[in-house]
């Protein structure tokens, strides 16, 4: 019998749920995805077809996915995480074996009507499984080791996976999402500080690796470093992206050049232009003021999942909230900084904006589970 | 933290005592200590909250305020990061003495490609491997129909290459000009100038980085864009520098000799006239360095600046000179020259047995060892030291190439007394070719040091004094006698009053110790014309052997004087001497007839 009973008052029932999901964030997703519609407009030439029109149809499916998860109540999803987390688990090991390759790297599954990535779903269920394994545990058991490395395994298996096929970045933001979780949950600040020294002490070793025979990363990954530390060595190889980026943010200056008058972008000077790097045609078109928009944007979302989380008495929900919240912001932030030159060239999109099927209908999942959360979560009368 | 009892016994007995059900207090602890542990996680979780939001909170900061950053330097950004509008490609010219050209700039263009925007990439290849052979096709394809989105064909063509590929009309192939330095005369004076490699390529320009010689020496003299219009004047004569290179090349192939160098330098000023060395390489085609074997056996190897050689007899006159300054001896003076002269377990032989005693003047004359080593046991191995220091032989030279100042002469770890003796005669301390020509020149010139240049500049002021006038005089004395009835008798020029030394140098073995039996180093150090020290040449063999006599002959007077002979008789009307009569030897010097 948990203490929350003494608290539970009411939880909407039937068609009344809908009046309260939380409509703010529905809002705010929207405004995201219409930013992308028209960046992919621009970026096509003005040819609404090519890509706006499809990641449209999707954002109508991921919407609709999103309202089916919020209608079924949370503990539903609590009770199914282990499984979804199992089922993802699954899919990248399936990936490694059957998965279709593209650009030097294992990532996609096809499922008949889409290409499914698992890493991406893997993101979402790993935030599920965690949030469920702390609920589940006494709270006073959160820090002792054993209770400890349960999670970390929880994480790492999804993690070494992502890393094998090979996806550095997502990779990444599962570790990042898993212990932001984990911090959130409660785990004692030594862990935390162990692992950062480790960090520390694994990106040592990545560099004193280097040429050597048991060189950790691939070389285009160490490629990768040497331009992000300095892009200039290479403007016409691998620094090409951030120059040409940079230069468009540049030309945008504070309001832009103006809806399709980009010309980095729309001259096929910039790689990826609809997907990873589409935030740069953004700032060359819209400017600082565009730019800044559509951040303030992410960050009314991240705004309005973490009151929601805040206000939720149930752990869970709670959690997982915030969970998605956090990988929400990895995504956008991680992606901002490889565009803006200040991260490396990582491969993650922009949420909500970048073309691509699987992150969108997967992060759309993802917010449906915010919104069972904030739907069935205890009210006082 | 303090627990309260779910039941405390007073309130129990308490409730019992008026009736009502003690479970309801049971209850109600229950639920404010549930209350109580939830507000607690709840605090911690929302401190967490708080720090974590501080992180995030941090990292939207960077992110706007590096957007921001970047927004703001609009009119500056895209120029400046534009691939290759940085790069500075005009590098200056480099001319000789007398203002022509040694090395320029030649607008070539570049050629690349850009696959995606290709439309026949097959033709394209097919058409690409016509005009350039060297090129393969299926290479090409494969760039083409890979995924790259730029790469370089060729980085010179030449305008013929660029319209045959301009027919080809295929959209995707672009062309970038491009700086290209150019060396029009060749391979003449290749070691001086060194050659230079692209840097950083852009696809409108490219840098031009000099790789060794005065190219790499000057490099940010010749890349500064506020002196491009101002070549680089050197002290060689193209003219002169052109026939030494010619006779020595003749001399080499003459004489067998595997390698071969010279050095002709102004003696007063120090200023180089013309530095060989040989086999050479063109430096518009720079070959690459020997991955494996000798480094000095390359093509790229400066022998004049960089080879350390045992030189031999050439350094008699040093000791002869330092025993004249000193005032311990006088030309006539005789030295005792019985063989073989013993040290420890050294013994010291001369080439021939010259009989009892030499005078000094024929000591330098007829080359005896076992003389020379008796003058320099009076010297002393401080005072000769520091002599040879005087000269410059125990420093790198100063001249203006990158390989100079890692050819620092090989000294005896040991300065014995043994060392001195084999040092007077030129064993036991290998130094360069330009170390030979700038003593000789520093002991010549009426006895002030100079150091060697390549580059005009202003005149620098006298060298501090070496030895006095009347010792560098009788120096050249006895140096013009080597020549008129000496060793070198086959280096008389008439009319330039040739002076000068030879050395024979036995090789040192590459493993083991000791010397190879036939392999030797063979010197000519001149200065012409003796009366009138205006010029000195120095002339080394490596490994010759002149086989038109009956024995195949090694030693300098055979091999490396003959060359230098026929370099001055080339040379000297280039450089402006006109032939003159010997003047008659100068009064209050004197010298012995025998």
């Amino acid at each position: 019998m948990s203490y929350l009973e003494y608290n539970v008052k009411w939880t909407p029932t039937g068609l009344a749920k809908v009046l309260y999901l939380n409509w703010a964030l529905l809002l705010l997703l929207a405004a995201a995805a219409g930013i992308g519609f028209l960046m992919l407009t621009s970026v096509a030439g003005g040819d609404m077809g090519r890509w706006a029109e499809p990641q449209m149809k999707r954002f109508g499916l991921g919407l609709a996915l999103m309202f089916f998860v919020a209608m079924v109540p949370i503990w539903f999803w609590r009770n199914m995480a282990v499984l979804a987390f199992l089922v993802s688990l699954a899919l990248l090991l399936a990936v490694e074996f059957f998965g279709e390759t593209g650009m030097g790297a294992q990532r996609w599954i096809n499922l008949g009507f889409m290409r499914l990535q698992p890493s991406e779903l893997a993101k979402i269920t790993l935030v599920m499984v965690l949030a469920a394994y702390y609920d589940w545990l006494d709270v006073n058991k959160v820090s002792r080791p054993l209770w400890v490395l349960v999670p970390v395994l929880i994480v790492l298996m999804p993690a070494a996976l992502t890393l094998a096929q090979p996806d550095l970045g997502t990779a990444l933001l599962l570790l990042l999402g898993g212990a932001v979780l984990m911090w959130l949950a409660g785990v004692h600040l030594f862990y935390f500080l162990a692992v950062g020294a480790l960090g520390v002490g694994a990106v040592a070793a990545v560099f004193l690796s280097r040429g050597t025979p048991w060189q950790l990363l691939k070389d285009y990954q160490y490629r990768r470093i040497d331009t992000f530390l300095d892009p200039s060595s290479d403007p016409l190889g691998a620094g090409y992206h951030i120059t040409q980026s940079k230069i468009a943010f540049g030309s945008g200056g504070w309001t832009g050049r103006g809806f399709m008058e980009g010309t980095q972008s729309r001259l096929n000077f910039l790689p990826e232009k609809h997907t990873d790097f589409i935030f740069t045609t953004l700032a060359e078109e819209f400017g600082f003021v565009g730019a800044s928009s559509l951040l303030a944007l992410y960050v009314g979302i991240i705004f309005v999942s973490v009151v929601s989380a805040m206000r939720n008495p149930d752990r869970f929900g709670a959690l997982l909230t915030f969970g998605i919240a956090a990988t929400f912001f990895f995504y956008f932030a991680v992606n901002m900084s490889m565009v803006m030159g200040l991260a490396p060239v990582v491969g993650v999109p922009l949420p909500l904006v970048s073309y691509g099927g699987s992150a969108m209908l997967v992060l759309l999942i993802g917010f449906g589970l915010v919104q069972s959360a904030h739907v069935h979560r205890a009210r006082s009368k | 933290m303090t627990r309260v009892p779910l039941r405390p016994l007073a309130r129990v007995l308490d409730a019992r005592a008026k009736g009502e059900n003690p479970d309801r207090i049971e209850r109600e602890n229950l639920r404010k200590r549930h209350e109580d542990i939830r507000d607690r996680a709840r605090l911690r979780a929302e401190g967490r909250l708080v720090v974590l939001a501080g992180l995030f909170f941090c990292a939207f900061l960077v992110v706007g305020v590096r957007m921001g950053a970047i927004a703001a330097s609009e009119p500056a950004e895209p120029r400046a990061q534009a691939a290759g509008a940085q790069i500075a490609a005009a590098r200056a010219d480099i001319v000789d003495r007398r203002g022509r050209l040694l090395a320029t700039n030649l607008v070539t263009h570049a050629l690349y490609a850009q696959p995606p925007m290709m439309v026949e990439p097959e033709r394209a290849a097919r058409e690409l491997v016509r005009i350039f052979p060297d090129l393969d096709e299926e290479r090409l394809l494969g760039w083409f129909a890979g995924d790259r989105k730029f790469l370089w064909i060729k980085k010179k063509i030449s305008p013929e290459q660029k319209q045959a590929v301009f027919d080809i009309g295929e959209p995707g192939l672009l062309f970038g000009p491009r700086e290209m330095r150019l060396y029009p005369n060749g391979a003449i004076a290749a070691h001086i100038l060194g050659g230079a490699r692209f840097g950083r390529e852009g696809v409108d320009a490219a840098e031009v980085i000099g790789v060794a010689g005065i190219e790499k020496a000057f490099d940010e003299r010749l890349r500064d864009p506020a002196r491009a219009g101002d070549p680089l004047r050197l002290t060689i004569d193209l003219t002169v520098q052109a026939a030494v290179e010619r006779v020595l090349e003749g001399g080499m192939v003459m004489m067998n000799a595997k390698g071969a160098t010279a050095v002709l330098m102004e003696a007063r000023t120090g200023e180089v006239v013309a530095l060989a060395s040989l086999p050479d390489f063109d430096p518009n085609d720079r070959p690459r360095p020997l991955t494996e074997g000798d480094a000095s056996n390359s093509p790229l190897f400066n022998r004049a600046v960089q080879g350390l050689y045992e030189l031999g007899s050439t350094f008699k006159i040093f000791a002869v000179a330092q025993a004249l300054e000193m005032g311990q001896v006088n030309p006539s003076t005789m030295i005792d020259t019985r063989g073989p002269l013993t040290w420890g377990k050294f013994r010291i032989r001369d080439f021939r047995d010259y009989g009892a005693q030499l005078s000094v003047t024929d000591v330098i004359v007829k080359s005896s060892n076992i003389g020379t080593a008796r003058i320099a046991m009076d010297i002393g191995a401080e005072r000769q030291r520091a002599f040879l220091a005087g000269l410059g032989f125990t420093e790198p030279t100063a001249v203006e190439l990158v390989e100079a100042p890692g050819s620092k002469p090989l000294l005896p770890p040991n300065w014995s007394e043994i060392s001195t003796m084999t040092i007077s005669y030129g064993h036991g301390l290998s130094a360069s070719p330009l170390h030979l020509a700038t003593a000789y020149a520093s002991l010549l010139n009426g006895g002030h040091k100079v150091s060697p240049t390549l580059v005009r500049g202003a005149p620098a002021a006298r060298g501090p004094r070496v030895v006095s006038e009347e010792t560098s005089a009788i120096a050249r004395q006895m140096l013009r006698q080597v020549v008129t009835r000496g060793t070198a008798s086959f280096g008389d020029v008439p009319g330039y009053a040739v002076g000068g030394k030879t050395g024979t140098a036995d090789k040192p073995r590459l493993k083991g110790g000791g010397y190879y039996e036939d392999k030797v180093i063979a010197t000519f150090a001149s200065v012409f014309p003796a009366h009138d020290p205006r010029y000195v040449l120095v002339v080394t063999l490596d490994e010759p052997v002149e086989t038109s006599g009956r024995e195949p002959r090694r030693t300098a007077g055979w091999t490396a004087v003959p060359v230098a002979a026929e370099m001055i008789r080339r040379v000297a009307p280039l450089l402006g001497l006109k032939p003159e009569i010997e003047p008659l030897a100068p009064t209050g010097v004197t010298l012995t007839s025998n």
